[in-house]
């Protein structure tokens, strides 16, 4: 039938075009943190060149990228893990004792994604400015961790209630108290999930700009910040701007991979099963 | 456990999150709404004189802010538009081949998604150089480089803007919607196979009418976010040229941090959540974005 392989050639062609579009863009930046500076600015562009790591010596000797990286991790680190120690715990409170004001508290969390980050960030600033706390780690640790929070929340109910509530039950039966029921039973069957959640806070707080931007101070810039101030400046330093962007992305593009059925739910606030 | 002991329990537990939100959210948004009546400096906040609803009133008669109203709309029209046709289009092809060969595929297409909003910025501002970026040099290959003005043209910008932004949350719509077709059963398509129904009508009779609901939860998901873009604007163009491409929130960031109008700043970004907030509020009733009975 040629008809059809004529179709499935053209779907194949489609599927391969739409996977260069994904990729080139990524590999262009890859490609040019490796190259020397007369690689870089070739017409045409240079697909095969002697590769070099200077510009990666060059963004951590005179980039400050070491601290960026420390300060990422630790902004990062804090907030994915109150996200998902306090949306856990709030998810079983909102889930397992037929409180009457759970749809309610639910709801509450979800109309917060609906909040623009410009119109938390301004009261912000002039909030943490006048308590003196502008310039530290607290700024895009409350974001980040308030912004998270709504989709953990959704996401760990989501995983309580696709548990059969005989787990529970039987548990207290047997003489758990609820709190011994969630850390024994509960918990660690929707680990797995509690562990994407993690890693899907995580991502957001590591590639986030605008609130590590606006709320830290030189000694407490994050990854995308460091970035922002080489893309800023008037002429750009593209070699030394595409090593750091290196280095900011593949870690999470990795730890992504492992991640894949989980960022459709993830982002969708659990509303959608991968 | 008694009732009440029960519920403690349950408040001792909730009570932690929802501070933080409150905190984070609510305290903030409550200080905005109350400083936007007042012309004040930072730093000197108590100074400030009290001037109603003025900012609100200058809202409407600037006409930057209006075009910036404008902007977004376009902005999040286009895009969404761009977004659900290539997501949508994108997934039905793929949910037409093996298992083996779609999976690495999804896995590939999902890569922007991941990649931070600033690093998409210095990726397209890359691809975007009129001297070396590679698509004017692909573009002057047919000879069209220098009909398109890429970032550097008030009538290029922000569509330049919308291509990035296409590039990055295409992948999300193309993974949610992939979900949402998992949940068609195969005897629906047998069924309209049997009836001779081609790709073309199956796909408007029976999968599009199927996902509708994940569609719906689409646009409003992708459509506020649209609505309140800001970094890969920011780090395109921050706005220009010509004000071109700022975006509401754009606006307010630059009235704030750079002119230190904080009180316009705060009504602009006020207006913005109130606007974005009655226009999809429809679609939060009708969508599963909120729990109901």
């Amino acid at each position: 039938m040629p008809s059809k392989m004529l179709r499935n050639g053209g779907k194949g062609l489609i599927l391969a075009l739409f996977a260069l579009w994904t990729v080139i863009p990524i590999w262009m930046v890859v490609m040019t943190s490796f190259k020397k500076q007369k690689d870089i600015f070739t017409v045409p562009v240079k697909w095969t060149f002697q590769p070099t790591f200077d510009n990666y010596a060059k963004a951590f000797s005179n980039g400050d990228f070491g601290l960026y990286f420390l300060n990422s991790g630790a902004v990062a680190i804090v907030s994915s893990l109150l996200s998902v120690g306090l949306g856990t715990l709030c998810a079983y409170g909102l889930t397992s004792f037929g409180l009457k004001r759970s749809r309610a508290i639910t709801n509450f969390f979800m109309l917060g994604k609906l909040v623009p980050a410009v119109t938390m960030l301004l009261p912000m600033f002039v909030l943490l400015q006048s308590v003196g706390l502008l310039g530290t780690y607290v700024g895009p640790i409350l974001a980040h961790t308030a912004v998270n929070l709504p989709f953990v929340v959704w996401l760990a109910i989501s995983f309580i209630k696709d548990l059969p509530k005989e787990l529970e039950q039987s548990a207290l039966i047997d003489g758990c108290t609820r709190m011994q029921a969630f850390r024994k039973i509960i918990f660690p069957i929707i680990l797995p999930g509690v562990v994407a959640a993690a890693i899907l806070s995580m991502q957001y707080s590591w590639n986030e700009l605008v609130f590590s931007m606006q709320l830290t101070d030189m000694g407490t810039y994050t990854l995308p910040v460091g970035i922002s101030r080489f893309v800023g400046s008037v002429s750009v330093d593209w070699g030394k701007s595409s090593a750091a962007a290196t280095i900011t992305m593949l870690p999470i593009i990795v730890v992504g991979f492992f991640i894949q059925k989980h960022l459709a739910e993830g982002t969708t606030g659990g509303a959608v099963k991968g | 456990m008694t009732r009440s002991n029960r519920s403690y329990l349950a408040g001792f537990l909730v009570l932690p999150a929802v501070a933080v939100v409150f905190l984070a959210m609510i305290v903030p948004l409550g200080y905005a709404a109350v400083m936007s009546l007042f012309d004040f400096q930072i730093g000197r906040e108590n100074s400030g004189t009290f001037v109603g609803l003025k900012y609100y009133i200058a809202f409407f008669q600037d006409s930057v802010a209006l075009h910036s109203l404008y902007i977004t709309l376009a902005f999040t029209v286009i895009a969404l538009a761009l977004e659900l046709g290539l997501g949508i289009g994108i997934a039905v092809l793929l949910s037409g081949i093996p298992e083996r060969l779609s999976k690495p595929l999804r896995a590939i297409y999902s890569m922007p998604l991941l990649v931070s909003p600033i690093i998409v910025g210095l990726i397209w501002r890359y691809l975007y150089d009129p001297t070396f970026g590679l698509l004017y040099q692909w573009l002057g290959a047919v000879g069209l480089a220098d009909d398109f003005g890429g970032l550097a043209k008030p009538g290029s910008a922000l569509f330049s803007i919308i291509v990035a932004d296409v590039w990055q949350t295409t992948p999300f719509i193309l993974l949610v919607v992939t979900s949402g077709l998992s949940t068609i059963p195969s005897e629906v398509y047998e069924a309209a196979r049997m009836d001779g129904a081609g790709f073309l009508r199956t796909l408007v009779r029976i999968t599009l009418p199927m996902i509708g609901k994940v569609i719906l939860l689409l646009t409003l998901i992708r459509g506020t976010d649209a609505f309140r873009v800001f970094d890969i604007i920011y780090a395109l163009t921050n706005g220009g040229p010509a004000n071109s491409t700022m975006s509401l929130s754009i606006l307010a960031f630059k009235k704030g941090f750079e002119q230190y109008e904080m009180g316009y700043a705060m009504a602009i970004s006020l207006i913005t959540m109130l606007i974005l907030i009655v226009l999809f509020a429809p679609l939060v009733k009708r969508s599963s974005f909120m729990v109901k009975e």
